[in-house]
Order: C-alpha cells, then structure tokens, then sequence
C-alpha cells in the first residue's frame, strides 16, 4: 500500500486539494451538527429542566415560548385528579425591560413556582430564598451586554414595575433573539398584570404508584378543552415545532447535506484525475499479475488517507469555530460523539468518491502496457 | 508430448470489424522450450507485440489455442489469467512502466508483493536483486532520477523478484544507447543460462542475435521464418 501513499504525496497540489475538500465537508457537517443538536436542546430547554411529569397546555400550543393562558380552574380540577401530588404555575410573556441607564427593550419573561424542578431557573428556591428578595430577578451570563448589568444586584424596571437583578445563571441564554428573564410566579403575574392564579401552565407531579399515562388519560376526559401532555410529549412537540414547522432544522441540514456533496464531488474529482492520471501504472500492475482486489485497495485506500487527513484536519478547524461561535449563538451544542460520528460520512464519502475511479483502474486493459 | 513450456497452436487474432478489420496473427505456432531464448523479429506492424500479448495472457486468440506450462489458458477466465501471470510470466517493457512515485527499491519490492504476497523480507530481496545488476548505489533513487539503462535494469529487477519462470520483452533495448542495451542483453541471457527461464524477445535491434538460441522473423502476422536450436 505504499503506492497508494506514495502516490498522493507525490501529488501534492491535488492532494490538498482533496484533503481540503473533506476538511470543507467535515466542518459544514459537524458545524450544521452542532447548530441543529443545540437549536434542538434549546427548543425544549425549559420544557426539560422542569421534574414534572405531565405539561397541561392550552389547546394547539405548539412551544413553550408560544403560549396563552389557561382558565384557573384548570388547575384545581386537575388538582383533584386522583394521583395528582403537586401542581405548579408557570407563564411566560414578553415585557418591556428598563435598563438602569434608562434604555429600554423587549424580554421574554418566565416565572413559576419554586416546585417546578431544581433545574429550572427560579429564584425563590428553598435552599436561596433567603439570600434573595421576592422581587429578585436571573438573567443569562450571555445576554449580560444587552441587559446592561454593570453591577449586581441592579434596580430595573419591567413592565413599569421596579425589579432586582440579583444573579447571573448559565445555560438558559437568547433563544427568541431577546433575552430570557426569570422570577418567581407571583412576581411574573404582577409584572404581566394577570389575575392571581392564572397560568400558561400546569405542571403535575404524578404518584410513583399511578401509572403517568393513565393519570394523562383521566386528565384528558376531565379537562377536554386543553391539552395534557407528558413532559417527553411538549419536549418532542416544541423540538418539531421549531426544526420542522419553521424549517430551521431544514435549513441548517441543508447546509449539512451541501457540505456532504461538495466535499464527495471534490473528493471524487480530484481522486479520479490521479486515478487517471496513472492509468497506465494501474495497467502495469495488472499486467504484473496484481488481483483487482489488489487495484481497487490501492485507490480506495488513496481517498481514504485523503479522507483520515481531511477528516483530523477539519475536527481541528470545527472545534475552535463552534467555541468562537457560542458567544454569538449561545445555544449551540456540540455534543462529544458529534464530530467522532461525523468521520463515518466523511470516510463513507471518499469510498463513495472512488467508486468511478475504481471502476476506470478495474476496466483498465492490461495489453496496453506494450504500446510506447 | 513433449513438455512445451510456453506454445501457441494455430493463434489467430484480429482487431476491428469489417473493412476496418486487421489480422495481426494468422494461424501461428510456435513452442518455446525453458532455458532459451528466442528472439521475434520483423517489421513494424508485423505482430510481434501481438504474440507476445498472447503468450503474456494478456490476450485471448480468435482461434487457436495457448499453452502455458501445459495449460491451456485461452479458456480462461480474466481472473484466472491474472493469477497464471502472477505465478508464472513476467514482463519487460520499452517504456519502462515503472511506478514514479516509488524508489527503485519500493518499485522491485511491490513486483515481488504482487507476485508473493505472503513473502518476508521483501526490501532485502529486492535490494539483493538491485544490487545483482549493479544498482546499489540507487536503491532510494525516483525514477526519474535514473538513466534509461538504470530504468531497464530497475524494471528487470522488479519484473524477476519472485522468480517467475517466463520472462516476455518488447523492444526492451530499442530506448537505450549501445552500452546500456548490451548491458540489457546480457543480463536477459545470464538469466537463461543461470536460472533456466523461458525468455522472449521482441526487438528490431540486430545486437541480440548472437545472444538468441533461436530467431523467429514474422510477416504479416504468419511466421516466416525459424532459425536456431529447439
Ligand atoms: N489494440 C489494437 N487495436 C487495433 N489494432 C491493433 C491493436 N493492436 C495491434 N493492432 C494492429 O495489429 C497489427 C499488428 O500489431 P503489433 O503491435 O503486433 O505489431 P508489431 O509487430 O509489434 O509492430 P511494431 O514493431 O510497430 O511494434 C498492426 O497492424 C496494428 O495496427
Ligand atoms: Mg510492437
């Protein structure tokens, strides 16, 4: 296999060529990736953070940032609904931020009940309630520039109302392009001028001893006019919604699928005008005796150094971008299995790149060795 | 029956269709015996290359047939005809055809991994083989750092690890100056003296005819004439 080595390194020009064509299609496809894989955990992030285990949603409610309030008396029938254990509020609207200097602007602002979960972003949570006023007001590390926080605690103004930013948190960052805020649910529904007791939603906690789909079911025939769903069911629903129905997800697995493409009609070009290039070297070997499992070895292992050297130097240009690119996407996620899955289609496309070069080293007819 | 080592019986072969159509060999036989060397001769044109496409199974005939130790290879499949010339046939050409990107040893190396591929030591016995015709000092060298009598011997090198019994030459002096083409010739003859190989050649050059045991002229595809011991 030393001719196969040998054989691209002596082409120099052709083999970056080559090796960059994969670097291309390796980036696009673990980029897009990690766009898609963190647009997908943002769609439902909060969804996923709450421990309850069933979501009551007003009817067609298709995401979390996009809900509608529910009648009170939702609550206290689902109350009653044997193996119901807890219920919490949560709402969420968009508010008018103050800033201390006195400019303003548009957040999205989510309150709920401290029993929602200890992953969801509350501030009257038992452990610090007594660290942090009623009014007490989070906000992500990664939209402090658009809040303009200098200092904290810092007096702000929602909706007209005087609120206290009093800590920063990580990992619930700008997903609606304005920035998210949290407090507590009697602080969210004076802010949003709501009646007390009325809710986006309503999360339930369901007795270990009640099977969640059939307390679901006896929900749903009790409350026929909105939606029960478990928390896996909203998290799928809201992920759908966002990927598919606005065609974000599309959008970012085109790009992937174009790097694909590119990298194989890259790759396939300039492996085969080396293939061709030493054609008559092909002839030689079968002349000499050389099986066509040998030949075809020797061009699939070609594209195959080009797509092992492509593929490291592409994961070395990815990494890089996608930690730049969180300071200006906070969501985006690589997960660690993304750019180790991605070599499979990158490797995957430099066989698929060499199967007309193989072809033309197979066919290739040994008698023309003789001819000067 | 005498064991004919390599032979053609009644070969005939054509290219193209119609009018167009040109029979390079018409009922040719001929045997070659191991531990000679025969030498082709004739006119461009004449079939020369032609036969020896045959003998090297890289070639079936229309008609006739081709014996390789005994085998007859024109029923063959294309696989098949792969392995007989691994095992047995070797090839010299005028061009060279060596490999570009390998040195002269990595060049002789792979001639022997296609012919063993299960061989050990494969550098030593192709660095062996380079210095036998003294190339030692070129073992690293690209081809196209080489003469084109180096490139010869580098190429018969490589074309003898394995130790194939049937060595086919086209013209492989006709790129070369008088010194480096005796030189050719008598390391062609050394191996039939030596170790006993069938060895063809095809050439114009009158130079071999005192290293050939036998020399066949072709015209128009038919043999015209046979001079020497078989
Ligand atoms: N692959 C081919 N396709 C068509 N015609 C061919 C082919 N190979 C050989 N011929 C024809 O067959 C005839 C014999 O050719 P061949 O190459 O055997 O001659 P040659 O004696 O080797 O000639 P030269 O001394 O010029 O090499 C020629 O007329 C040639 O044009
Ligand atoms: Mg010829």
């Amino acid at each position: 296999m030393k001719l196969a080595l040998q054989n691209i390194l002596h082409d120099r020009g052709r083999f970056s060529m080559t090796v960059f064509g994969v670097c291309f299609a390796v980036f696009l496809m673990v980029f897009q990736g990690s766009l898609l894989a963190g647009f997908l955990q943002a769609a439902s992030k909060l969804i996923d953070a709450s421990d309850s285990d069933i979501w009551i949603t007003a009817r067609g409610v298709q995401a979390f940032e996009f809900g509608t309030t529910l009648e009170s008396r939702v609550r206290e029938m689902a109350a009653g609904v044997p193996g119901v254990t807890e219920t919490s509020r949560v709402c969420m609207a968009f508010a008018v931020y103050r800033t201390p200097i006195g400019k303003q602007q548009v957040v999205a602002l989510v309150g709920a009940d401290p029993t929602v979960g200890n992953r969801f972003p509350v501030p009257d949570r038992h452990e610090s309630a007594d660290q942090l006023s009623p009014d007490a007001v989070l906000y992500d590390v990664s939209d402090r520039k658009q809040m303009e926080v200098d200092t904290l605690p810092a007096e702000v103004e929602i909706n007209r109302h005087r609120a206290n930013i009093e800590r920063e948190i990580q990992g619930y960052g700008a997903f609606l392009g304005v920035p998210f805020l949290f407090t507590s649910y009697r602080n969210a529904i004076r802010y949003m001028g709501f009646g007390s007791d009325q809710a986006m939603y309503i999360l339930l906690r369901v007795d270990k001893a009640y099977p969640v789909s059939q307390v679901q079911q006896s929900l749903k025939q009790r409350l026929p006019e909105v939606d029960v769903l478990t928390r896996d069911e909203f998290a799928h629903k809201a992920r759908m919604y966002w990927t598919i129905k606005t065609g974000a997800g599309g959008a970012i697995l085109t790009a992937a699928v174009l790097g694909f493409l590119i990298g194989l009609v890259v790759v396939s070009q300039t492996i085969y005008a080396n293939t061709m290039e030493n054609i008559e070297e092909y002839a030689t070997l079968k002349a000499l005796g050389a099986s066509q499992t040998f030949v075809a070895r020797i061009v699939l292992t070609q594209a195959l150094i080009c797509g092992v050297v492509g593929s490291v130097l592409g994961l070395l240009a990815v990494v890089p971008s996608i930690t730049y690119a969180k300071s200006l996407i906070p969501w985006i996620s690589a997960p660690w299995w993304l750019p180790c899955a991605m070599v499979v289609p990158s490797l995957a496309m430099c066989s698929l790149a060499s199967i007309v070069s193989v072809r033309s080293a197979l066919t290739v007819e040994p008698g023309r060795v003789f001819r000067a | 029956m005498p064991n004919h080592f390599l032979r053609v019986e009644g070969a005939s072969v054509s290219f193209g269709h119609d009018e167009a159509r040109v029979h390079a060999l018409r009922d040719v036989s001929l045997s070659f015996k191991p531990g000679t060397l025969s030498l082709v001769m004739g006119p461009s044109g004449s079939g020369k290359t032609t036969l020896l496409s045959l003998l090297g199974c890289l070639l079936s005939p229309d008609k006739g047939s081709v014996f390789v130790d005994g085998v007859a290879v024109n029923g063959l499949s294309e696989a098949e005809r792969t392995a007989v010339r691994q095992q047995k046939i070797s090839f010299v050409f005028q061009a060279f055809r060596l490999f570009h990107s390998l040195s002269a040893l990595d060049n002789v190396a792979l001639g022997l991994e296609i012919r063993d591929p299960a061989a050990s030591r494969r550098t030593e016995v192709a660095r062996d083989l380079l210095l036998q015709f003294g190339l030692g000092d070129k073992l690293h060298q690209e081809p196209k750092a080489l003469s084109p009598g180096e490139k010869q011997r580098v190429a018969i090198a490589r074309a003898l690890a394995g130790n194939p019994p049937i060595l086919l030459a086209d013209e492989p002096t006709a790129s070369l100056d008088a010194e480096a083409g005796r030189n050719i010739c008598q390391i062609l003859r050394s191996q039939v003296d030596e170790h006993g190989r069938t060895v063809v050649v095809v050439s114009h050059d009158p130079r071999w005819e005192k290293f050939a045991d036998r020399i066949v002229t072709l015209c128009d595809g038919c043999v015209e004439e046979e001079v020497g011991v078989l």
